[in-house]
């Protein structure tokens, strides 16, 4: 894996995965290293929360659905703790109600799985203002 | 006149003619002997006449008696006309008549002749005989020999005549004697006869007397013994109201002795102070009116006994009628213990009375109706709600049959389950049916049905209880469409859900092998290629797609799950939602779907969702089987009919390439399949949901083209 330093330029971006599907956690990171950005993987929202890294993450890779707090909880929790992360949901649920709600709630993507790499490339560029 | 005296021989011969005279006059008595009144005189006279050749001579005889007279003639030969009786006696009669004495001696022109001498001669000492007279013209008539002769004559006749009325007096006397003797004989042999008869019935009155007299002794010994052994108190009391007989009942009840009590007043004895002026008072009345409130009748009364307790008794009073003074028996019973048994019974009889009040009110005001029918089903009794219930009085039902009023086509029913009762294979049993109405309509009724059976007293019968559930079954019908709709709805939803977290479930591994395999591709095209990272990428992309398989795997077998959800449901409504569902799959395979769904199938009790797969699968494979026919349509019929037998059908009929008889005995085998794709539940998971259901799944070659697969699978029984 190249170093972002070696290049001597920006450092690539951090993102945060948080999704309770291993598989998810598992393959992403490998992903995102392919588009150029660091990762950080978590298996809840409250190790997210609890990591105290939110600062340093430019965007959020969130699950909808997951035990205890839920991706929307997630997304309300950081903002009220004063962090503007972009949020880009994944989840596997296909319902348009809880497509509106996360885009109302300010969401910059929400991809349904299994989602194709362009469709996420093309929502973290949104998310990172690299459009 | 005078007359010349005779020769002496003449004399002699004359002499001698009168000796023979009187020889024979004196003979002649030994010719009457025996001989009657007229025979003596006719004989006496004969032979005067003859002898003395008279003219004639003629004899009167006072007749026995006193007052007639009868008289007699004999005529001599000298006489030109002779003269009869009559004349003679008509031309003596004047002298006859005064005096017999006056008759004179000579008659001058007497009947003929010139000069006639007429002898009277008296028969008897005062001619109380009667007279003879005799007669001749003789101028020396009478000689002395022909007067002695004369003489003697008539006083033997006169002897003779007396005689014989001594001899017929005598005879009159014998014969009266003997009649009088006769009679008294008669007289005493009727007496004796009397007697004797007298005598018999005396004889037998005693008899009668004897045999009464036993008689009475015995039932006088009789009495005592029913007096004596009686069990009830007999007291009897003289017209001054002492005690003449206390009998040992009356000793043991009031705890007298006998001789303790006669002669004293029974006022005193046995009537309790309380009631005794009543009692003096009202015999007193008695005596004096003949009125009494308590003879001839039973009443009951209040005695007194010897240790001063007060008993309630029945008492009867009669009087004896006799000659002289009445007196009175009394006939007591203490009747304490009926009493008590009377209030018992009176209880009893309260208690079962308000028992049968409660049980009639029960009948009577019960919220559902009640009807009792023989064990023929013919009406006997039924509640105010039942009869309000069919619309008919209890009498018009007393006229029907429960069958009379059941709809024709619950009739049969009603009739099994009926007969079942009477065999005894039940109890009771409960159907819901129809009624029909006095006036024509409907009515629904749930019934529960039992059997009495019948006892000694009364005979069997059958007892409904019957609840109008009309506006239940209406209600019910309301809510089971609103429930299909409703589960309808929750199947959609459920099945949707279903669908979702299956998605779900799939989607995770999915998600998993789109991301690894688009990571392998971007490090494969990276200069220099990473191959390390490819190949891990590649290898999780392998494992999730198995990860994936074993998810689809694991919801089959939860699809699969063994316990059967069970609910009534059409089986048409369900073919229609699984055809619903394969529509657009249909269409884009270019099958021509037909449905031939029977009007009126009976519902089937079963898991629907399952059955909706089983339909699904045939379906599938149906069109699948007509997936490489192009030369002719693609038709799939679904069809729905009852079998006979009670049960439902499904068949799914399709033209396609039919049933290879190699693999016509794997058809149903498990995992078997013919489909590279195979994503249905497979025909042997079909066959174990259907025969799950008691039914059960088969295929049959078509005529033409194709094969046709069915299952059957029992409907519900409406309870």
């Amino acid at each position: 894996m190249k170093s972002l330093d070696e290049g001597g330029g920006v450092p690539r971006p951090l993102v945060a995965v948080v999704d309770d599907d291993e598989s998810v956690r598992e393959s992403l990171p490998d992903l995102l290293r392919e588009f150029g950005f660091r990762s950080k993987v978590f298996s809840s929202a409250e190790e997210f929360l609890a990591s105290g890294t939110a600062s340093q993450m430019k965007c959020l890779v969130s699950d909808v659905v997951m035990l205890g707090m839920t991706g929307f909880d997630l997304q309300q929790e950081l903002k009220v703790r004063g962090h503007k992360i972009p949020v880009i949901f994944i989840t596997a649920r296909k319902d348009e109600t809880v497509r509106r709600r996360a885009l109302e709630q300010g969401a910059v993507g929400f991809l349904l799985k299994p989602f194709s790499d362009t469709a996420l490339l093309g929502a973290l560029n949104i998310a990172l203002g690299l459009d | 006149m005078p007359v010349e005296p005779e020769s002496p021989t003449a004399e002699i011969r004359h002499l001698r003619r009168c000796i023979n005279d009187l020889v024979s006059v004196l003979a002649l008595p030994a010719t009457w002997t025996g001989g009657t009144a007229s025979q003596i005189v006719g004989a006496s006279l004969d032979a005067l006449v003859s002898m003395l050749s008279l003219d004639f001579i003629y004899a009167r005889l006072r007749e026995p008696g006193g007052t007639e007279f009868s008289d007699m003639v004999r005529v001599g030969s000298n006489w030109e006309s002779k003269p009869g009786p009559e004349e003679l006696r008509e031309k003596l009669q004047p002298w006859l008549e005064n005096d017999p004495e006056k008759v004179p001696a000579v008659v001058r022109n007497f009947l003929g002749k010139p000069a006639l001498t007429l002898i009277p001669f008296q028969l008897g000492l005062h001619a109380e005989i009667g007279v003879i007279v005799a007669g001749s013209q003789r101028a020396d008539f009478p000689q002395q020999t022909e007067r002695l002769v004369l003489n003697i004559a008539v006083n033997q006749a006169a002897i003779g005549l007396q005689e014989s009325s001594l001899l017929s007096a005598q005879r009159r006397v014998a014969s009266e004697l003997d009649r009088r003797v006769a009679q008294r004989t008669a007289e005493l042999a009727a007496v004796n006869e009397e007697l004797k008869k007298e005598i018999a019935e005396r004889k037998s009155v005693e008899e009668r007397l004897r045999k009464e007299e036993t008689e009475l002794k015995g039932s006088e010994a009789h009495k005592a013994a029913i007096l004596n052994s009686s069990l009830d108190c007999i007291v009897a009391m003289d017209h001054e109201g002492r005690i003449t007989e206390f009998n040992p009942a009356a000793e043991r009840t009031f705890g007298y002795g006998r001789e303790n009590v006669v002669g004293k007043h029974l006022a005193d004895v046995i009537v309790p102070p309380s009631l005794r002026e009543k009692h003096r008072a009202g015999f007193a009345r008695h005596l004096a009116t003949g009125k009494s409130q308590v003879l001839g009748r039973r009443v009951e009364m209040t005695a007194l006994c010897a240790d001063g307790r007060e008993i309630p008794v029945e008492i009867a009073i009669t009087r004896i009628l006799r000659d002289g003074p009445p007196s009175f028996t009394g006939f007591l019973r203490d009747i304490s213990e009926r009493k008590r048994n009377e209030g018992a019974l009176l209880e009893t009889h309260a208690k079962l009375a308000r028992s049968e009040e409660r049980w009639r009110s029960v009948f009577e005001n019960s919220a559902i109706g009640v009807a009792l029918t023989d064990l023929n089903g013919q009406f006997i009794a039924a509640n105010p709600v039942y009869q309000k219930m069919l619309g008919y009085t209890d009498e018009e039902l007393e006229q029907l049959s429960f069958l009379d009023i059941t709809v024709d086509e619950d009739r049969d029913l009603s009739s099994v389950h009926t007969a079942e009762l009477l065999e005894g294979k039940r109890r009771q049993f409960q159907i819901e049916k129809r009624y029909r109405r006095k006036n024509g309509s409907t009515v629904w009724v749930r019934n529960s049905v039992s059997v009495v059976s019948g006892t000694e007293q009364l005979p069997g019968f059958l007892m409904a209880l019957s609840e109008d559930v009309t506006e239940r079954r209406i209600a019910e019908e309301a809510l089971n469409e609103t429930r299909s709709e409703l589960a309808h709805m929750a199947r959609v939803t459920t099945l949707s859900t279903l669908t979702a977290s299956i998605a779900h479930e799939v989607n995770q591994p999915l998600s998993g092998i789109v991301t690894n395999a688009s990571t392998c591709l971007r490090m494969l095209d990276a200069n220099p290629p990473n191959v390390d990272g490819a190949r891990e990428t590649a290898r999780r992309t392998i494992r999730d797609g198995n990860r994936a398989s074993e998810v689809i795997t694991r919801l089959r077998a939860l699809f699969n799950k063994k316990d059967l959800t069970l609910e009534v449901f059409d089986l048409n409504e369900a073919a229609k939602e699984v055809v619903a569902l394969s529509v657009s799959e249909l269409q884009r395979n270019r099958v021509i779907l037909q449905a031939d769904l029977a009007a009126e199938l009976p519902s089937v009790l079963g898991d629907r969702i399952q059955i909706q797969q089983v339909i699904l699968n045939l379906i599938r494979n149906g069109s699948d089987a007509m997936s490489i026919v192009n030369d002719r349509a693609r038709d799939l019929l679904i069809k729905t009919e009852c079998d006979e037998g009670g049960a439902v059908r499904l068949s799914v009929k399709d033209s396609g390439v039919g049933i290879d008889s190699e693999i016509e005995k794997k058809l149903f085998e498990a995992f078997h399949t013919t489909k590279n794709d195979g994503m249905g539940i497979g025909l042997s998971v079909s066959r174990s949901i259907v025969e799950r259901h008691q039914g059960r799944l088969w295929a049959i070659r078509n005529e033409g083209p194709g094969a046709t697969f069915l299952f059957s699978i029992p409907c519900s029984t409406n309870t």
